[in-house]
């Protein structure tokens, strides 16, 4: 009998369950959390004060009727034996497989990083931290607030800046930016990987008062000197700080280990997201190795691709990405697919409306994607960056 | 002999060869051969802004049938 199992219900695992249902496969779901958080969503309670309870949801609530949700921790995956294990034991077969179990956050890659976060919080490890670090930025009168990364590959690159973007834009209404630096240290060349988007970004930032360190990867964190010392060699003294964690693929065992790579993500077939070596199983969104952006974007369109597949369509993915940076009242998006580098986005209002209307759309898009495909189809298509090479 | 750590980064686009230097760099001890190999052509002035920028050494930089190999001896690590 045909059983299409996915794997965790993040973005692209919640897209693809209930696409599937949506057109009459029967499929499982497996996840080991309650609740699911809308990620971005950190960077408005950690900044801006949010309440969590709009950014978080009970998954159960995020399902069609015909997805089977399971609660439970997926341990491995024998791909030979289209085998799942969980850790409390059980077992599932499939016909397919889509895994989406995300990236995992290695926070014993960098010393002190664990102590900060416990201190402090950040804007990546959940939505409590996120508070934590909001009930410190209020309480921020003096000092420096830096925000910076452990390695260079993490989810959504543009996070940082808006992580500063919005506490500047926070502590200007506060009166405190003057007392307080906001400095983000990037690991980067220029203010962002990509030098046309980092032409577009700087001046923003300068503007908005956020002052910028690039090379700089951290490399360790004296919680108590408050001291972040970078691989580049250099240091920055901070009264508050929030470090991005080195990713990693999910943590569970694959059979056969070829198909994971150096750093634990499942190799895919970057246009069909199949696993490599097999036409049973598919990874997408942040546990893929596929070479885009780790995003909510990538991950759904991904699962729009794998979802046509399986019903027979030769859809490939196209690498698609529109990471929005977010400023004050303005936000950017970093638009590029495979073999078209991202294009000159400027900082405006409309796009800052359509940016908020991405994000009051996101619980909706999850449940009733064949509703909103039109809409984003329609987007994705006007932004092409070849449409748009020129400029937007 | 000192160390030499190789790093495949051909058919990767910017920002991925220097991804994939800065962690070589992180494992790598003082005095090891770094060499990397791409094919994105922004690697060229991007490997060299980077070994200045970090005080490391560029010991060869050549490209071949479009593939980029670039040697860099860690000199700017204690
Ligand atoms: C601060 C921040 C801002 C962001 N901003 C944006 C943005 O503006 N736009 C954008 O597109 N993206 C953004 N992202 C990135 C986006 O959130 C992720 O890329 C996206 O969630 C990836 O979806 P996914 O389905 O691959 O993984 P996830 O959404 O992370 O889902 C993985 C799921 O698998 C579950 N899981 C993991 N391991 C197991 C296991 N062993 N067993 C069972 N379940 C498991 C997890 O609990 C989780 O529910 C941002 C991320 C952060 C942190």
């Amino acid at each position: 009998m045909e059983r299409i199992l996915v794997l965790g219900a993040g973005t692209g695992g919640l897209v693809a369950a209930n696409l599937l249902a949506s057109h009459g496969y029967p499929v499982t779901l497996i996840e080991k959390r309650e609740t699911h958080l809308f990620q971005p969503g950190m960077l408005w309670i950690a900044f801006q004060g949010h309440n969590p309870s709009r950014y978080t949801r009970p998954v159960k609530e995020l399902v069609r009727p015909g997805v089977e949700l399971v609660h439970g921790e997926v341990a491995g995956i024998d791909l030979g034996d289209r085998l799942v294990r969980l850790a409390d034991g059980r077992t599932f077969t499939y016909t397919t497989l889509i895994i989406a179990l995300g990236a995992h956050l290695d926070y014993d890659a960098t010393p002190g990083h664990r102590e900060l976060v416990e201190r402090y919080g950040d804007f990546y490890s959940g939505a409590s931290a996120a508070e934590k670090m909001w009930s410190h930025l209020r309480e921020l009168t003096s000092g420096r607030l830096v925000i910076a990364a452990a390695d260079p590959l993490y989810k959504c690159p543009p996070a940082p800046h808006k992580a500063a973007f919005l506490a500047a834009y926070t502590l200007k209404r506060m009166g405190r930016l003057g007392s307080v630096e906001v400095h983000l240290a990037l690991p980067f060349l220029h203010e962002y990987p990509s030098e046309v988007v980092a032409r577009i970004v700087a001046p923003k930032l300068e503007d908005d008062g956020v002052r910028v360190s690039t090379l700089f990867t951290v490399e360790s964190i004296d919680v108590r000197e408050g001291k972040i010392y970078s691989l580049e060699g250099e240091e920055l003294d901070f009264s508050l700080a929030a470090v991005i964690p080195a990713h990693r693929g999910p943590m569970i065992r694959v059979e056969p280990g070829e198909v994971l790579d150096e750093d634990g993500f499942i190799k895919v077939d970057k246009y069909r997201l199949n696993v490599e070596g097999y036409d049973d199983a598919y990874a997408i969104g942040d546990s893929s190795n596929a070479p885009t952006s780790k995003t909510g974007v990538t991950a759904h369109l991904g699962a729009e691709v794998v979802v046509d597949r399986i019903m027979g369509y030769d859809s490939r993915f196209n690498g698609r990405t529109n990471c929005p940076i977010v400023a004050d009242g303005t936000a950017s998006f970093v638009i590029s697919s495979y073999g078209h580098p991202p294009v000159p986005v400027k900082f405006t209002r409309f796009k800052r409306m359509l940016e908020d209307l991405f994000i009051a759309s996101y619980w909706s898009s999850l449940k009733y994607p064949e509703r909103w495909a039109p809409i984003f189809r329609a987007y994705f298509n006007a932004t092409d960056p070849r449409v748009i090479s020129g400029g937007w | 002999m000192s160390e030499r750590i190789t790093v495949d980064a051909r058919g990767m686009a910017c920002p991925g060869p220097i991804t994939k230097l800065v962690r070589a760099y992180r494992k790598a001890s003082p005095g090891a051969l770094i060499e990397v190999l791409a094919t994105d052509p922004g690697f060229k002035p991007d490997v060299e802004a980077w070994a200045k920028r970090t005080g490391n050494e560029i010991v060869e930089l050549a490209e071949e049938n479009g593939v980029i190999r670039a040697v860099i001896r860690v000199t700017g690590k204690k």
